[in-house]
């Protein structure tokens, strides 16, 4: 488990994390989601000691990073995947990586095979592209065989076949008991992978909470229906508009949307009133989305007027219809 | 890319295999890791790039050309006898930059790629990150100084023609000094490197230190000068490595003075590297 309290770093005026206090906890995947300049990247380097924290503490399984005495053995971290001396080669990086806390070299070669570098291993690291970097980064991470992993961006360059890849390495890792921690900026991916959420805007905690309760935080209860009969469509809409805050819209081909009530609700309604349905479906809000939503008052480093980054909820993307992760 | 085309399934599945018994116990805790694995892991960097391997060559063929250079001075201008190894010992002040530039590369490469980063993710506590590379360092520089010595003093000896004496435990006590010195100035220069993170900030300073400054301090002349250039870190090692010359203050002192110099250099860095975000 990593804890953070009263989390907070200032550069001058500035106040890049400010009083963050959260628990994120093991055997689940925690995603930490905000925009450019929110201080994740600040957060995840004080959780490992890398920049000091102005007030407050981070600390994993009760301990601050650096009182660790093999601390790949407790956390896994993937930073910066370019990070490597670009002549060193990937396997003698983890090799230095291994010896300073006492992980047999045998260890290396299992995660360079299990991460797919096995015959890059003895290449400079320097020549490797960014999806190879990031397999270096998360086979660095896995080296120790840690309870926590704490992983920045660590889809970032892969390709499709990497990106399923880290989703089923960190959902197994999660299922495992550990502690995972992970940002990215593609909420497609996020959603597909984590279980609970921490959104920070403005280094301030936006949101700590379930992935399920975060959806329907951000999205009232509405479906879309069916109904091939006009004549039991309209009964339908009469009896769904009868209560209150319920809205239906109607499109050309007899779709119907319905806010305020879940496809269930309706499928009650519709049997009860003998109408024949021919489709029903709740509608999710995409994690983009309800994302958007929440932080479209703090993001930092909006483009300007387009409107394309935020303050539009909703504009992007299509329901969620994606596998189960 | 030259993935291999394993599907992702069969990756995870491989992970899964491939783990290891849990380490049981506190997370983090066990025997190794500490300080003996930070020297470890220090010693794998540094021979895993080519530039350790250039810098002790160079500094090699720079103390056989001096060495060749500074016996034949000696022998066709008739030089009293001295003993053979103060070849060697004058060419420290150039050899000494092999181990100064080994010893800051080494550092200052990992600001530049960043790796530093990972460095202190491995060895968290920042006092054992500098502890350990400049031990690493200096113990390599021991060992190049002394091969530097018995090869130049072979060298100088061939060129020397009689113009020098030869007494295995002089030779023997000069070999352990020049090493001594190539090991502290090394880690003055770990320390310089970690306070200032650029190579050009830390190359200046120990340039001048020593180098620039001596040169200027002895240059100009006068007792004074030569005075206070004893007490700088070179003026100091020419003291102890060199045989058969008067000095101001025992090989001890000498010795202690170029280690107080290294100290001050790493009280510096480890203030930097302590105080400041990484």
């Amino acid at each position: 488990m990593i804890t953070l309290r009263g989390l907070t770093k200032r550069y001058g005026e500035t106040v890049a994390v400010d009083g963050l206090t959260c628990d994120i906890k093991a055997g689940r995947v925690t995603g930490f989601l905000g925009p450019n300049g929110a201080g994740k990247s600040t957060t995840m380097r004080m959780i490992l000691g890398l920049d000091h924290p102005t007030r407050g503490r981070a600390l994993i399984a009760g301990l601050p990073y650096a009182s660790l005495r093999r601390p790949l053995r407790a956390v896994g971290a993937m930073l910066d995947a370019r990070a490597v001396h670009p002549a060193r080669s990937g396997r003698t990086h983890l090799v230095a990586q291994a010896r300073a806390n006492g992980i047999p070299v045998r260890r290396v070669d299992e995660v360079l095979e299990a991460v797919g570098l096995a015959k890059a291993a003895r290449r400079p690291a320097g020549t490797y592209s960014l999806g190879m970097s990031g397999r270096l980064g998360v086979a660095g991470a896995l080296l120790g065989d840690p309870p926590v992993l704490v992983l920045d961006e660590p889809v970032n360059g892969l390709d499709p076949d990497g990106v399923r890849w880290i989703r089923r390495l960190v959902r197994n890792q999660a299922a495992e008991g550990r502690t995972v921690f992970l940002s990215s900026h593609l909420m497609s991916e996020m959603q597909l992978t984590a279980d609970h959420l921490v959104v920070i805007g403005r280094g301030r905690l936006l949101s700590d909470t379930s992935m399920a309760e975060f959806l329907a935080a951000a999205s009232p209860a509405s479906a879309r229906a069916v109904v091939p009969d006009p004549g039991e469509r309209a009964t339908l809409v009469r009896r769904l508009m009868a209560a209150e805050g319920v809205s239906v819209g109607t499109t050309e081909s007899g779709e119907l949307t319905v806010e305020g009530r879940t496809a269930a609700e309706i499928g009650d309604l519709a049997h009860h009133c003998r109408v024949r349905l021919h489709r029903l479906s709740d509608v999710r809000v995409s994690l983009e989305e309800a994302y958007m939503d929440l932080t479209a008052r703090s993001v930092e480093y909006a483009t300007g007027g387009s409107g394309s980054t935020a303050g539009t909820p909703g504009a992007t993307v299509a329901q969620h219809q994606g596998e189960a992760p | 890319m030259t993935e291999p085309t394993t599907t992702s399934g069969r990756r995870t599945d491989a992970l899964r295999a491939v783990r290891g018994t849990p380490d049981p116990g506190t997370p983090g805790g066990g025997t190794p890791g500490g300080f003996a694995g930070a020297v470890a892991c220090e010693w794998t960097k540094l021979w895993s790039v080519r530039s350790p391997y250039l810098c002790l060559l160079a500094g090699l063929v720079i103390t056989g050309v001096f060495t060749f250079y500074y016996a034949s001075i000696a022998r066709i201008n008739d030089h009293p006898v001295e003993p053979a190894g103060n070849a060697v010992a004058s060419s420290a002040v150039l050899a000494q930059f092999a181990v100064v530039i080994l010893a800051t590369v080494a550092v200052t490469s990992e600001y530049a790629t960043g790796s530093v980063r990972a460095s202190l993710l491995w060895v968290p506590r920042r006092h054992r990150v500098q502890a350990a590379k400049a031990l690493v360092v200096a113990v390599v520089s021991f060992a190049a100084g002394v091969v530097y010595a018995v090869v130049g003093t072979a060298v100088a000896w061939g060129a020397f023609d009689g113009r020098a004496s030869f007494d295995a435990g002089t030779t023997l006590r000069q070999a352990l000094s020049v090493g001594l010195y190539l090991a502290l100035v090394a880690a003055l220069a770990v320390g310089t490197a970690f306070a200032t993170r650029h190579p050009a900030g830390a190359l200046s300073i120990l340039v001048t230190l020593l180098w620039g400054l001596p040169s200027v301090l002895l240059g100009v002349g006068g007792p004074d000068l030569a005075a206070v250039n004893d007490y700088l870190p070179h003026g100091a090692g020419d003291h102890f490595m060199r045989s058969g010359v008067e000095a101001p203050y025992a090989p001890v002192s000498a010795t202690l003075i170029v280690v107080a110099w290294a100290g001050v250099a790493h009280l510096a860095g480890l203030y930097v590297l302590r105080g400041r975000d990484a």
